[in-house]
This record gives C-alpha cells, sequence and structure tokens, in this order.
C-alpha cells in the first residue's frame, strides 16, 4: 500500500471537514430560526469530527502527530483543503447551497470508501456514512423547499450555487497519486466519484426551480489540494489556533 | 464598533440595525414530537417545535429531541391535528370501585376452592377400602 | 442558562389587583397545595399565568442571548476536545431556548411575540449576558460558574407547578450539568496550568465575580406579591438563599485551586452557617439592565441581524392561510 498516497487522501479529507466544520459552526446561534440553528450545529460538529476521525487514522496509522497539531499547527501551506469550503459565509442562502454541494460528495466518498482496502478507514468510513445521511436528508430538504419557494428564495439560491458551482468542481481536483489510489483499492478515484455527484445533484435540482449550469463550460477551482488557498484561509487558521499560541507548551 | 467575536464583525450588523416587528406566526406553525426510544417500544411525547411543514418539522426533531441518547424513529403531527379531553373533566378517570370485574383482582376463586376440597373430602369413600 | 431569580416587572407597580373567581381559586390553589401539577388548559389565575409568561420567557431570552459570549470563541477554541464541547453547548443553550419559548407558548403568547419584546428592550434576560467574554479563560468561567448558578436556580423551578415549565427544565437541567463538567474542566486545565494560564483564569474571576454575585437578583422584599408567587409554586425559593447554595457548592472548588475572589469579605459564618459577603453593587445591577452595560448593543443588534437576515427564509416557507395553534408542550 502506498502510503504517501493514504496520507495525501486523508489530510485533505481531514482538512476540507475542519474548515467546512468551522465556517458552519459560525453559524451557531446566528442561524434563520431556532430549529435550524440546532440542525445546522449538529452538522457543524459532525463535520469537525470527522476531521478529527481522519487525523486519528494518520496519527495511529501512518506515524503522524496527534490530531490537535495537526489540526492547529500546521502552515497554511500544508493545508490541502479546497477552496469552496475556505470562502467566509454570506447569506444562509451561500451556506445552504455549499452544504449541499459539499455533502452530496462526501457521502458518496465515505460510501465508496466502506469498501476501501485499507480497512482502518473503511470501518471509520461506515460510520460517518450513517451522520452525511442527515446532512443529505437536511440539505435536500431546504434545497427542494426554497427552490420551489417564492421568487427572492429562488433568485438567492440560484446566485448562490452559481458563484458555488466551480468551486465544489475544485473538491474533485485530482491527486497526484491517483492512480496509486485506485490500484491499491484505496479509493474508487476523484474522476468516478464527481462522476456520481453531477448525477445526484442534477437529480435533485430537477425537482427545483433552479437551473443548473452547464458544467463542461466551467473552470473548476484548482489548487487547494497542492497548498495554494484563497486570501480567506490563512486569517481563519490565525484565528484557529489564537489559544493556543499565547503559550505553545500549555494544555488547554 | 468592533465586536471582540470575530464571526460577528463578519456579519454586517449596520445594515439590519432597525428590525421590523416579526408578524404573527412568521415561524411558522407548531408540530408535536413523538420519539421511540427503541425498536418495539412506545413513540412517547417529547414536545413541540415549529416548522414550515412535516418535512422541515422531521429534520428539526431529530435534532432537537435525538441528538443525545437512545431514538430509533420519530413521528411528527401537526399541533391542530391532535385532540384532548378537557383536563377539568379529569375525574371522570376516577377509580370506581364497582368496576371491579375489569381487573385481575375482580376475580377470586381460592376460597370456593379451598371449601370445595374440604367438604369434597368428607363425603368421599374411602380409596383404600 | 439562566433565568437567575430576577425578573424584570416594570407593570407589577402599577398593577391593579384582579378579582379572580372565589370558588375556581380554591380549587386551584388545593391542587397546588396536594403537589398536584397545572396544565395548560386548566384554569388558573391572571397573576400566574402572567408571572408566568414574564418568568419563562425571560429565561427563554436568557439562552439565546446567552449563546452569544461563549460563541465568541467558537472558532478560537483550543483543539478539537473543547471546540466540540463548546460548539455543542452553545447549541444546547439555543437548545433551552426553543423549549423554554415552547414552553411559554402554552400559556397563550406566541413565540413571534416574544422575540419583538426582547428586540424593543419590553422583556430582559439575564444581566450576566451584558458582560463580554475577553479571553479563552471567560470561556471556562462562563461554563462552569455561570452554568453552575443555573443549574440551583433551574433546578428550584423545575419543582414549580407548571408543568410545561417543570418538563423542560427537567430536560434542560440534564444538559445543564453536561455544561458545568465541560466548564469545569477547562477552568481545571487552566488553574492547574502554567502561569500565564492562571493568570489569564484570576483575570477573568476577577471580572466576572460581580456579575456572578448579580446572578440571583437582589434579596427579595417579602411582600404579598411575592408571598403569593411562593404559595403558588412559581418562586421556588428566595434569592438569597440560591446564592448561599452557590457559594456553599462553588466556592471551595475555587479556593482549593488557589484561585482568590475580589471580595474580602467573602467566608462562611460558621456559626450561622451562612456565607457573608460585600454587598453586591445593585446600582450597577439596575444600571446594567436598563440598557448600559458593556455588551447591551451589541447583543441586540445580533439578535436584530438573526431575525432580520433569516427574513427572506421563513418568508419563502410562510403559509398565510395556517391557524396557528399553541403547542402542547
Ligand atoms: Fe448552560
Ligand atoms: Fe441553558
Amino acid at each position: 500500500m502506498n502510503t504517501q498516497a493514504l496520507k495525501e487522501m486523508l489530510c485533505k479529507m481531514g482538512d476540507d471537514a475542519l474548515i467546512m466544520g468551522h465556517r458552519n459552526a459560525e453559524w451557531t446561534g446566528l442561524a434563520p430560526t431556532l430549529e435550524e440553528d440546532i440542525s445546522f450545529s449538529s452538522i457543524a460538529q459532525d463535520q469537525i469530527g470527522h476531521a478529527l476521525a481522519m487525523y486519528t487514522l494518520m496519527h495511529e496509522h501512518l506515524g503522524e502527530p496527534n490530531p490537535d497539531i495537526i489540526g492547529f499547527s500546521r502552515p497554511e501551506t500544508d493545508f490541502t483543503c479546497c477552496h469552496l469550503v475556505e470562502l467566509p459565509n454570506s447569506g444562509y442562502d451561500f451556506s445552504l447551497i455549499r452544504h449541499f454541494l459539499f455533502d452530496h460528495a462526501e457521502i458518496l466518498r465515505y460510501k465508496a470508501l466502506t469498501n476501501s482496502a485499507f480497512t482502518p478507514l473503511a470501518q471509520v468510513a461506515a460510520k460517518i456514512t450513517g451522520e452525511l445521511k442527515y446532512h443529505i436528508l437536511h440539505a435536500n430538504t431546504w434545497v427542494r423547499h426554497l427552490g420551489n419557494a417564492t421568487e427572492e428564495a429562488k433568485a438567492r439560491l440560484q446566485t448562490s450555487l452559481n458563484t458555488l458551482l466551480p468551486y465544489a468542481l475544485g473538491i474533485f481536483e485530482p491527486s497526484i497519486f491517483e492512480q496509486a489510489l485506485i490500484a491499491d483499492g484505496i479509493f474508487i478515484g476523484e474522476n468516478a466519484l464527481q462522476t456520481q455527484w453531477m448525477q445526484t445533484i442534477a437529480a435533485i435540482l430537477k425537482q427545483t426551480a433552479l437551473h443548473l449550469p452547464d458544467v463542461t463550460t466551467i473552470q473548476p477551482v484548482y489548487g487547494g489540494r497542492r497548498g495554494y488557498h484563497t486570501e480567506y484561509l490563512q486569517p481563519l487558521l490565525t484565528e484557529m489556533t489564537e489559544v493556543f499560541r499565547i503559550d505553545e507548551q500549555a494544555e488547554w | 464598533m468592533s465586536s471582540l467575536d470575530p464571526r460577528i464583525n463578519r456579519l454586517d450588523l449596520v445594515k439590519t440595525a432597525q428590525a421590523e416587528n416579526i408578524q404573527p406566526h412568521q415561524h411558522w406553525e407548531t408540530y408535536e414530537v413523538f420519539v421511540q426510544a427503541k425498536r418495539g417500544g412506545h413513540h412517547t411525547h417529547a414536545g413541540s417545535l415549529h416548522a414550515a411543514d412535516h418535512d422541515m418539522a422531521l429534520i428539526f426533531a431529530k435534532e432537537q429531541f435525538a441528538r443525545r441518547g437512545q431514538c430509533h424513529n420519530i413521528w411528527v403531527v401537526k399541533t391542530s391535528n391532535i385532540f384532548a379531553l378537557n383536563t377539568e373533566d379529569a375525574d371522570m378517570f376516577a377509580e370506581n370501585n364497582e368496576k371491579k370485574y375489569r381487573n385481575t383482582g375482580g376475580f377470586k376463586v381460592s376460597d370456593k376452592i379451598t371449601q370445595y376440597k374440604r367438604s369434597h373430602k368428607h363425603t368421599q369413600p374411602d380409596e383404600t377400602d | 442558562m439562566y433565568g437567575g431569580g430576577y425578573i424584570y416587572d416594570p407593570e407589577n407597580k402599577n398593577q391593579a389587583p384582579i378579582a379572580e373567581d372565589p370558588e375556581k381559586l380554591a380549587e386551584f390553589e388545593a391542587k397546588i397545595d396536594n403537589g398536584e401539577k397545572i396544565e395548560p388548559s386548566d384554569w388558573m389565575p391572571y397573576e400566574y399565568r402572567r408571572q408566568l409568561i414574564r418568568m419563562i420567557e425571560q429565561h427563554a431570552h436568557s439562552e439565546i442571548i446567552g449563546a452569544l459570549p461563549e460563541g465568541t470563541w467558537i472558532t478560537r477554541a483550543p483543539g478539537f476536545k473543547r471546540k466540540m464541547a463548546l460548539i455543542a453547548k452553545v447549541q444546547d443553550e439555543i437548545g433551552h431556548g426553543q423549549l423554554l419559548y415552547a414552553a411559554a407558548e402554552t400559556l397563550g403568547k406566541p413565540r413571534e411575540q416574544m422575540l419583538n419584546d426582547l428586540l424593543s428592550g419590553k422583556s430582559k434576560y439575564s444581566n450576566v449576558f451584558n458582560y463580554p467574554a475577553k479571553t479563552w479563560a471567560d470561556v471556562a468561567v462562563i461554563g462552569f460558574l455561570i452554568d453552575a448558578g443555573a443549574i440551583i436556580n433551574q433546578l428550584a423551578n423545575s419543582k414549580g407547578s407548571y408543568a410545561p415549565y417543570g418538563r423542560a427544565l427537567k430536560r434542560i437541567c440534564a444538559e445543564e450539568s453536561f455544561h458545568l463538567k465541560q466548564g469545569y474542566e477547562a477552568f481545571v486545565y487552566l488553574a492547574t496550568g502554567t502561569s500565564t494560564q492562571r493568570a489569564m483564569l484570576q483575570d477573568a474571576v476577577n471580572r466576572w465575580w460581580p456579575p456572578i454575585m448579580h446572578f440571583f437578583g437582589p434579596s427579595d422584599k417579602i411582600s404579598v406579591h411575592t408571598e403569593k408567587l411562593i404559595r403558588w409554586q412559581v418562586k421556588m425559593d428566595t434569592n438569597d438563599n440560591m446564592r448561599n447554595d452557590f457559594l456553599e457548592q462553588y466556592v471551595p472548588k475555587i479556593w482549593e485551586l488557589d484561585i482568590t475572589l475580589p471580595d474580602p469579605n467573602l467566608r462562611k459564618n460558621p456559626e450561622t452557617g451562612r456565607w457573608e459577603y460585600t454587598e453586591p453593587d445593585w446600582d450597577e445591577f439596575f444600571r446594567v439592565i436598563s440598557g448600559n452595560g458593556p455588551c447591551n448593543k451589541e447583543r441586540l443588534d445580533v439578535r436584530r441581524w438573526v431575525e432580520e437576515s433569516g427574513r427572506w427564509v421563513r418568508q419563502a416557507l410562510f403559509k398565510p392561510n395556517e391557524i396557528y395553534k399553541v403547542p402542547l408542550a
């Protein structure tokens, strides 16, 4: 098994979940209704939990330091999250569409990984898939409802979809280890995943008044997987590590 | 104005400084939530919530009423679809001693059997004869 | 959190007593004397209903406003364990607000109206949340000590006569125990940590101590009104008793870590068994409640942002023809 390839894959999955979880947790206490506040907060907590699970695999099986160090002390260039998760929140439409695009990719990825040749990952993936089922139910329900509601709601969702789609395609930026991962039976590969994802989101969006732009004409936003990031990641990382940096030797 | 909360600094508080009144019913309808802790058990009332329809009520109920501990299934019912007796009339549930015939305690035959056995023994011919 | 003992009630002074049907009132009071609970559809005196709405509503506001000072540290919480616990804790506080608004609604005041009264300042929330959470140590102090105060207050109230409030509080108290545990752990890590950590914690304790002493409210003036609320099991204990319970349970836990409290007169009187302290500055308390605390404006501005920025979402799924029904809770 190619451990370098495996490490790279776990790291990007952990980084995606960590940053997405932070962005979504920013809504805790501030969401449109109390009930939705609670639901969306659980989703954010799950995502941070998924990051912890990936970093724990790296720590326990691949000789990396403990999850707190992986998550909260690497420089920006060592992060391999996609740009989609880095963008700051704007309206709730933006966060809902991002959640819809992101979590559909997540559930398909983790479902595929339940058959991974790396069995510790396959076991974790089965548990995470259960949680992601709720994420998908939540995202689909909201998108179906708002995507068929008032003109304002439809226009907001459409604008967010148009803005976020190029970034969402960046989720599937291929790894240099793509062939190794497939050959070792660790993962089905980003290409196959993107095909499944396109079909799923198209089927849901079809049930709404929203229009899915033609992805073949869209330039995906790549770079995150190679350590190039938007201007928004570093300030968030600075924030996330602020307390640790007060005293790096201390236990918090 | 700058907040100590970096999240708050990213919101545009100036734009929303004047809030209009929230109109009646803007937080949607109320639903009652029934949670089944384990397969095979009853669904029990757990509380109520505000949702736009039953689909939304279900996704909200899952996290507000089942994010800790055991849960196997959830029902939601629109509050307006629940009908209840008047609590002021609760005395109609009072125990009624005349209705013993409905309960196991209303049927006691052991005395009869003892009495029967006693009297029967006396009149029966002795088998060892 | 967190009702605290103090219920803001400016109307009460000018209120002429309502003449209740003596027969119904006697029946109602007999039920309470019997230890029976009151359900939403039962007959209840006007003043009982009014006082409960005020109390539960202000408790609910305190939960959703109380989510803000700690929310300040969500993105910055150090490490996975602290971060996930903090998000879950703040989430619980919103959940408590949800449960309590539902309990208040059963008395006939819709959620929308309660939120309007919060935003207009007509209704208040616990004063303690008008203070800022300046450092990570503030999160530990809030989670440990404010939630500890909340538990004392809420446990007392959970035994009150109004059934929906009692039901909500039972669940809330179970979750508050988790808040206290996670807050205490963060507190102990700072207290037993490096000198920087200890200094941060001591500073936070010094700043939070006056609001904590205010938390249960001023000594009760035993009036006919409060006596009635005690008889009706709306008010379950005096503010001074609850404050004393709090000091009894938690001051030793602070002192054993060599963290000091900024009150030279704080001590337990071995003869009376009661705690003694410098009388809190109640002028400051009322000054902050009336809107002049360090964070009053920000707290309400943020809630206003929540309502305004979420308006389109709620409007999109609004069905004008549905008939509002008070929840059963
Ligand atoms: Fe709490
Ligand atoms: Fe609470």
